[in-house]
This record gives C-alpha cells, structure tokens and sequence, in this order.
C-alpha cells in the first residue's frame, strides 16, 4: 500500500491519463473529472496535514529504490517547510480547475497538462531525492511551456519560448550542482536527508556549488536581476496559468533557497549572505518601483511579485546571518508564511484580473472606472486582495512580513530600509483601485456581469483563508515552527 | 580457435544474415530476405545476451569482448532492426529491395567491429566495411541528390580513411605492434603517439560526424532516403564513438588526448547547435543536431580511466540516442521532410505529436526521459574527470538545443485548417518504428535500473 504522501502525488497524474484514455469524452466530463481529481488531492493534502510533521527531521517517509547503480531512490517526505506548501498547491489547483472549467478549446490537452503540473508541484516540494527533485522541477517547465504555448494570449509563443529558454537555462546550473554534491558525498548518494545531515561540500569546493544554486533559484523566484522572463511569461500566459505560475512554481525558488542552498551549503551560505540579503532588498525595492510604473494591472501584480518574493529572500538571508537560534526560526518562519501568503493573495488577485479580461478584452487601468459601482462583488474582492497584498493588518501577507521585519532588525537593521516597499506598494493598490472601481461608472461597462457561481467558488476559498490567515496565523505558523525552531547548521 | 569463434557468434549471425538477405534477393524474394534480416537480427541480439559480464578479447586480443562491445550489440541490432523496418515501408517494392537489408546488415557488422576493436587494423576494417556499405546506402534511390550526396559522401572518406591509415603506421612504427593493448608503449614517443592520435580522431571523426570533419553528414542525409539518414545517424556513429573510447583507454594521458578531445566536443556540440537552428528542412535539422548530440558523446570519452561513470554513461546514452533518434526520424517519414509539413501534426495526430515532442525533448534532456539520464551520467563522468569546464558549456549547448528542437515543436501546434494534414499516409510499419522508439524513451527515463544494474562495473 503506498503512503497517504504518495497516493497524493500520484493522483493528479492517474486522473492526467484517466482523462487521456477518454479522448471521446465532451469537455464538461474532463473538466469534471479535473475538478474531482483534485478535489480528491486537497484531500490527501488536509489528511497529511492532519498528521503533522515532527521535529527531529522529515516525517510521512516513504522510500523504495529507483535506481540502486547510482543512489538514487524514490524518496518522499514532508517537514515543517515543504507541507504548507503542498497544501497551498493542492488548493490552488483546485480553484483553478474551478476556475476553468469554461476552456473550451483543447479542454482535454488543457486538464491534462494541468493534471501534470499538479504532480509536478506536489513532487517538487515532497521529493528528498535530488533526482527526484530535478524531474519534477524540469517536468513542471514542460507543461508550463505548454500551458502559455496553447491557451495564452496575442504573442505567447515568443513568450512561452522566452520563459522555457530563460528558466531551462536556470535550472540547468543546480543539475551541475547536485551532482557535486553527488560527487562529493560518501558513499555517493542523491538522498536529500543526508545532504543535510552532513553538507557533503564544504570549504572552498561549497561555493560555486552555492553560487550554481542560487543562479537556478534567483531566476525561478525570480530575484531582480533575472526576472526580465517574469512580466513576459505572466501576461501572455492564460489567467489559470499566471495563477499556477505565481502561486505555486515561484515557490519553487524560495522553496530551494531553503531546502537546497542553506540547508545544504550552510556555511558557503552564510559567508555569502551580506550579498544574498542585498540581492533579496535590491530585489523589492525594484519589485515595487517597477510595480509603481505598470498600467496593465496582470504585469502590476506580476512585479509585486518580485518585491513579494523578495522579502523572502531577505528572510532566508537574515536566517543565515543570525546567530541566534531564536531569530533564526522567526525569519525562517515568516519566509515560509510568506510563501503560502503570497500564493493566496496573489492567485486570488491573477483570477481577478483574468475576469476582468473575460469581460472588458483588456487590462489596462485607465480604461475602467467605477466598476465598484457596477460589479460590486468582483470590486470589494479585489478591494480585499489588493489590501492583502500590500500587506495590511489582519490580513495574510502581515504575519509573514512582520516577522521576517522584524528578525531583520535584530541582526542587520539597515537592511529594514526594505520596509519602504511597503509604502510604495501600499501607494501603487490605492492608485489601481482608485482608477479601476472607484469614481463614476463608464456608460462602455454598464452591462458588466458580476461574478458567477463558478468564480464565487473558484474566489471564496482564497478570500476566506487571507482572512483567516491574517487573523489566526497560529495553525499554519506550528507546524512551519516545529521544524524551523529545530534546524542545525 | 572454437572458443574465440564462439565468442563472436553474434557477429557471425550479422554477416550470414547479410549473405542470406543477398541470395534471397538474388532469387528474387524481397518478401524473404526481409523475413531473413528480421529474425537474423534478432537472433543476433538473442545471442548476444549470455556474452553479459564476459571480460575477455579473442584472436590474440584483436577483438575485445567487453562492456563495450556487448552493449554495442545490444543496442546496435535492435536499432538495425528498427531501421530495416523504416526502410521496408519507404523502399519497399522498389529494385534490390533486399540489398539494402544485406547492407545495412554489413554496415552495423562494421559498427560492431569498430565497438570491439582492440587492434589498429581492426579499426582501418571496420572503418572502411561500414563506409563501403553507406555509399551504396546513400546512393540506392539513383536520382541526382543522392548520387551527389554519395559522391561527396564518398570522397570524404576516402581522404580521411587514407590520413588515419598513414597516421595508424606511425603507431606501428613506435609500437612495434598493431595492438592497442601496447600503445602504452608510447610513453616515451610523444610527437609519434600525437601523430596517430590526429590521425585516428580524423579516421573516426568523419565516421561519427565530429566537427570540423562533418561535412559530409547534412548532405549525405538530405539526398539519402529518410530511412536510411535516420541508420546512419545513429548505428556508424556509436560504432566510431565506442572505438574511439577503445583507443583511448590504452594511449597515454601524457599524449594529451583529454584535452583534445573536450575541445572537439565544445566545437562539435556548439557547432552542431548553432547550424542547426538556421535549418528549415527537418532531416536536415536533425542531421545538425545528430553531430551536436556526438558531441556528448564525447564527455563519456575524455572521463576514459578517469570516472567509473565514464563507459556506463555512453551506453546509457548510445541506448537512448538510438531511440529518440530513430523515432523522430520516423515520425519525420510520416510527415514529410519540411518544417511547414509539420504544422498542425500535434492536432490532427495527437498520439504521434506527442511521441514527437517526447523524442525532441529527449534530445534535449529533459527528466525523466531516456536522454536525460544518459546526459546526466555523461555530465557526471566529465566532472568526475576534472572537466568542470566542458561540463558546464554542455550544459550551454543544452539550452541552446531547446531552441533548436522548439523550432520543431511550434509549428506541430499551429492551427492549420488545411485538410491536407489531416489525412498522412498510413505506414504501420513506421508507426511500429516510433511507438517502439516512444516506450523506451520513455522507459529507459524511469527505469534507467534495468539498464544500469545491468552494467558489470557498479559504482558503489
């Protein structure tokens, strides 16, 4: 019997060739079964959830060999970092298979390559064997190429080139890494657990191993400057896409930073992570500015991604740095609670903006107006994700960002001149909202429909869990806390 | 004497299968001297597995039964058989259908040779045995492009198999002996080692398509039928790859052979790519990526008695090399030649499209698919070795491979309401081809174990 970890792996996957098997079927009954299969998913996700994680490493293991020649095994597991984040996946993709379930187009190849994705995902954040890691990470690629290729928008095909090419290019330098590690640890093995036990690299040969890492991870987050791929992939990519894309595989990066930089080259990390931390502040302040110049609202809340993403670096780099293990946790814990903020509110806000294009054909600011007036429930959603978003009390980014601000202060105080993100963000959702659903109505959108059931549902878990989120962190910050609180390195 | 003949039974199965396919024809039985090829082919292939583990050479160490030249076998006849299916459905019916069984058959025996060889000789033999028998290949539909092609083809070898004879008598010279086994000898002749050393990178290098001694790959694929580019790009080369890991083994580091070879592969791996992203013709296309792809190979060969990875990685990657190639040439058969035949491919034939796009990315390297691990366990190797450096411009190139083989892919997605596409030929024969090809891409990818447990030098 395979573990509760695998069967949730593996799942989407069976119901990607459930529905490839049913090539006759109508588009209803695939979107059906998508919307099933990871209803299905999300289950697996909460009963994981229900069985927690421990302290003394990765718990819910499940591992038999793959390929024994080279050391490399099916292994899977989950910690305090990875299982937020493999139920934030799992929620996001079933809201977005909501969400889509009026793709008429190719609604076969369109829920497969989704169904693949999920997979994909899950496996990323669960896998603890580098192999393992890397498949999933580069299948992940594939469907998304994919995914913007077939269903986006006027230039996707230059778009989804751009974004294979450019993140290929970025993960290619962790192959070269990982099999350093490979290489260096003894006996040659590719389990995760034990690279983190004992770093098989350390001294001089850690850095460029650290220095390969990084590259992959700062162009997956993406860290400012290797996120010219970001804007591009996200306004031609279909609005299911932009919110898989943010929401989930951004985490990719930061997930890696943790899980592969610092836990395995911890010290060639934290000799480097002055330069780390001024790449994570550089990378939201510039995030925010860029925001601040957008008038397309997807590519404005493409960049607020980068000053999002951004935070998390700076908290991964202010972890490094501490000595004490107490602001360690706090600036780990606010990274990790930034990650699961930052895929609810910013795929909540990705499916505003993908109805507002439903509806009006564009997305530009200045074309809208008044529309609180006249799609009160898709306007006040907005109202309430943008508020998230720029990180407002109560809501889900405040816990994460607080934090991480302030284990800042308590080891590299200059580096909270990051906090100015805030205001200008904060400045640039107020100007948004202002011009699209404040002031009087356009006669041009007059007949603009409000949300349907189909976005309510797809909508309401997102909204619901920012709120709850915001106010009650706790339930989500014990279990993140319990492996946090007891990392060595 | 009986146990060294015992030992190449394989090989002999090849050469009475091509003898039998040229009576058969000769009778006028095309139909047989298929059947003839099939089953000998896949005697052979039988007849090879018990060698597994064998660690030997026969005939005073002039053929080398080893890791090398078993899985040669073992991957070459199956492909053979694979390409012999291709050439049914596209030459099928024509005149001397059945020499080009017999031919292809004595090409892959010379392949097999140049795998094993453990002799200087052996090598000029089994050079010159698959080049004979690719002109003839080449030049078999007898219409001006391929008889151009041939010529070229032709000339080509001529001059490079007469440079690596001349070069091969300096060994001779140094040595004493034409075995490989005593270049070690050399240690104290360096200008004469290096001497040879050119000479055989020549000799072989136009037979696996090495840059600069390429040229005659594109044109050679172009004008000869697709059947038959899609063998020759996939059977003389792992032959020439596999004999050049045979010399190297032997010749003295202090010859400078690593260094040389890595530049080659930056040269052909880099050239391969950038010539053939300019490309509009697909076997074309391919035919610049198949010299890229030899490039990689080469990664396994400069990690020669520096990393246990060095031999597992270039079986595990001639295997899946000889795969995805073979399919994506056959899907190619499918569709026609052009770039613009492909448009619209991925819609109206879903399953092949998909086969496709597996064998593209393949050739790439994307996880989890067969040429990823052979890839990966190649990169291993030349980092093991020291070459941090070639390594990571392999890694380069590998982008720089998506675009090239994206090019293919776009186009199979475009929306074309063109009927024509719609309805290809039915070529069952080739479909077997490319679904064969399309499971083991995919199965070597997850289940690279049955291949590697198989490998006699474990790396724990």
């Amino acid at each position: 019997m395979p573990s509760l970890v695998s069967i949730t792996l593996f799942l989407p996957l069976l119901g990607a060739l459930l529905v490839m098997a049913l090539r006759k079927a109508p588009a209803q009954v695939v979107h059906s079964i998508g919307i099933v299969v990871s209803g299905l998913t999300l289950t697996g996700a909460v009963l994981m959830w229900s069985r927690g994680v421990n302290e003394t490493g990765f718990a819910q293991l499940e591992q038999f060999d793959w390929m024994p020649a080279i050391g490399a095994a099916y292994r899977v597991g989950v910690d305090g970092i990875s299982l937020p984040l493999v139920l934030l996946s799992a929620l996001l993709f079933f809201v977005t298979f909501i969400y889509s379930a009026k793709v008429r187009e190719r609604s076969h190849a369109y829920v497969v390559l989704l169904l693949l994705l999920e997979t994909a995902a899950i496996g990323t954040f669960t896998a603890l064997d580098a192999i393992l890691f890397y498949v999933f990470f580069e299948v992940s690629l594939v469907s998304m190429y994919f995914m913007i290729a077939g269903w986006g928008h006027e230039d996707r095909q230059r778009a989804a080139l751009m974004f294979f090419l450019y993140t290929l290019l970025g993960s290619l330098p962790l192959l070269l890494a990982i099999l350093g590690l490979y290489l260096g640890s003894d006996p040659h093995t590719f389990d995760m657990r034990v690279w983190i036990d004992k770093p098989p690299l350390t001294g001089t040969a850690a850095m460029p191993a650290l220095v390969a890492m990084l590259f992959t991870f700062a162009v997956k987050t993406p860290v400012f400057p290797f996120h010219t791929w970001l804007p591009a992939a996200h306004v031609q990519a279909p609005a299911a896409g932009s919110v898989i894309l943010a929401g989930v595989m951004l985490k990719f990066g930061t997930y890696g930073l943790i899980r592969f930089a610092l836990q395995m080259t911890p010290g060639a990390f934290r000799d480097a992570g002055i330069a780390i931390l001024v790449l994570g502040v550089v990378s939201a302040l510039y995030g925010a500015f860029a925001a601040l110049a957008q008038s397309d609202l997807k590519r404005l809340i493409a960049y607020t991604s980068v000053n999002h993403m951004g935070y998390i670096i700076v908290g991964v780099a202010i972890a490094a740095l501490a000595l004490d293990p107490a602001i360690r946790a706090t600036a780990l814990d606010g990274s990790v609670l930034q990650m699961v903020s930052h895929g609810l509110v910013t795929g909540a806000l990705f499916f505003l903006v993908g109805m507002l294009q439903d509806r009006a054909r564009t997305r530009e600011m200045d074309r809208f107006g008044g529309l609180l007036k006249v799609t009160p429930l898709l306007g006040w959603s907005f109202v309430l994700a943008a508020f998230a978003s720029l990180g407002l009390p109560g809501l889900a980014h405040f816990p994460a960002e607080f934090q991480i601000f302030l284990a800042t202060l308590r080891v590299e105080p200059v580096a909270d001149v990051v906090i100015l993100g805030i205001v200008i963000t904060a400045g640039l959702y107020l100007k948004a909202i202002s011009r699209v659903f404040l002031g009087e109505p356009r006669e041009q959108w007059a007949g603009m429909a409000d949300l349907n059931v189909r976005e309510v549902l797809a909508l309401g878990p997102l909204l619901i869990l920012i709120i709850a989120l915001g106010i009650a962190p706790a339930w989500v910050l014990d279990i993140i806390h319990q492996t946090t609180a007891a990392l060595r390195f | 004497m009986a146990r060294d003949l015992a030992f190449l039974i394989p090989e002999i199965m090849v050469l009475l299968t091509a003898i039998l396919a040229l009576a058969a024809e000769m009778l006028r039985l095309p139909r047989t001297a298929l059947m003839v090829t099939l089953a000998g082919l896949l005697l052979a292939t039988g007849l090879s597995m018990p060698l597994l583990g064998a660690h030997t050479s026969v005939f005073s160490g002039t053929f080398r039964i080893d890791t090398l030249s078993i899985w040669a076998k073992l991957i070459l006849l199956p492909a053979t058989l694979l390409s012999v299916l291709l050439a049914r459905a596209e030459l099928g019916g024509s005149d001397r259908e059945g020499t080009v069984y017999s031919l292809l058959c004595l090409v892959t025996l010379g392949a097999l040779l140049l795998a094993g060889a453990g002799d200087t000789m052996l090598l000029v033999l089994g050079v010159l045995l698959s080049g004979l028998g690719s002109f003839a290949l080449v030049a078999y539909p007898r219409n001006d492009s391929a008889t151009e092609a041939a010529m070229k083809f032709f000339v080509f070898a001529s001059v490079t198999g007469g440079v690596m004879i001349f070069g091969l008598s300096y060994w001779f010279g140094g040595t004493g002996s034409t075995l490989l086994s005593d270049l070690a000898r050399l240690d104290t002749a360096p200008v004469v080692a290096a001497v040879g050393l050119v000479a055989v990178i020549v000799g072989l290098g136009y037979k696996a398509s090495l840059v600069p001694f390429h040229f005659w790959a594109p044109d050679a694929y172009e004008g000869a039928p697709v059947s038959i580019a899609a063998y020759l790009s996939v059977a003389p080369k792992i032959g020439a790859i596999l004999a050049l890991a045979q010399v190297v083994r032997d010749l003295p580091v202090a010859t400078g052979w690593p260094m040389v070879v890595a530049l080659i592969a930056v040269l052909t791996m880099t050239y391969g790519y950038l010539a053939a992203l300019a490309q509009d013709n697909v076997v074309r296309l391919l035919a610049y990526s198949s010299i890229a792809q030899a490039g990689y190979f080469l990664l396994g060969i400069v990690a020669v008695g520096a990393s246990p990875l060095a031999f597992e990685s270039m079986i595990v990657f001639a295997a899946a090399y000889a795969a995805m190639n073979l399919g994506a040439f056959a899907v190619v058969m499918c569709t026609g030649r052009t770039l613009a035949a492909l448009s619209g491919i991925g819609r109206s034939h879903p399953v092949m499209g998909v086969a496709m796009v597996v064998f593209l990315l393949s050739l790439v390297g994307i996880p989890p698919l067969a040429g990823f691990v052979g890839k990966f366990l190649l990169f291993g190797a030349s980092i093991d070795a020291g070459f941090i450096w070639l390594t990571v411009i392999a890694i380069i190139n590998s982008v720089l491979s998506l675009a090239v083989y994206l090019r293919v892919v776009v186009p199979m997605y475009q929306r074309r309401d063109d009927a024509r596409v719609k309805d290809l030929a039915p070529m069952p024969l080739v479909k077997l081809v490319w679904v064969n090809a399309f499971v083991f891409t995919l199965g070597v990818g997850l289940a690279a174990q049955v291949l590697l447990g198989q490998l006699d030098r474990p790396l724990q």
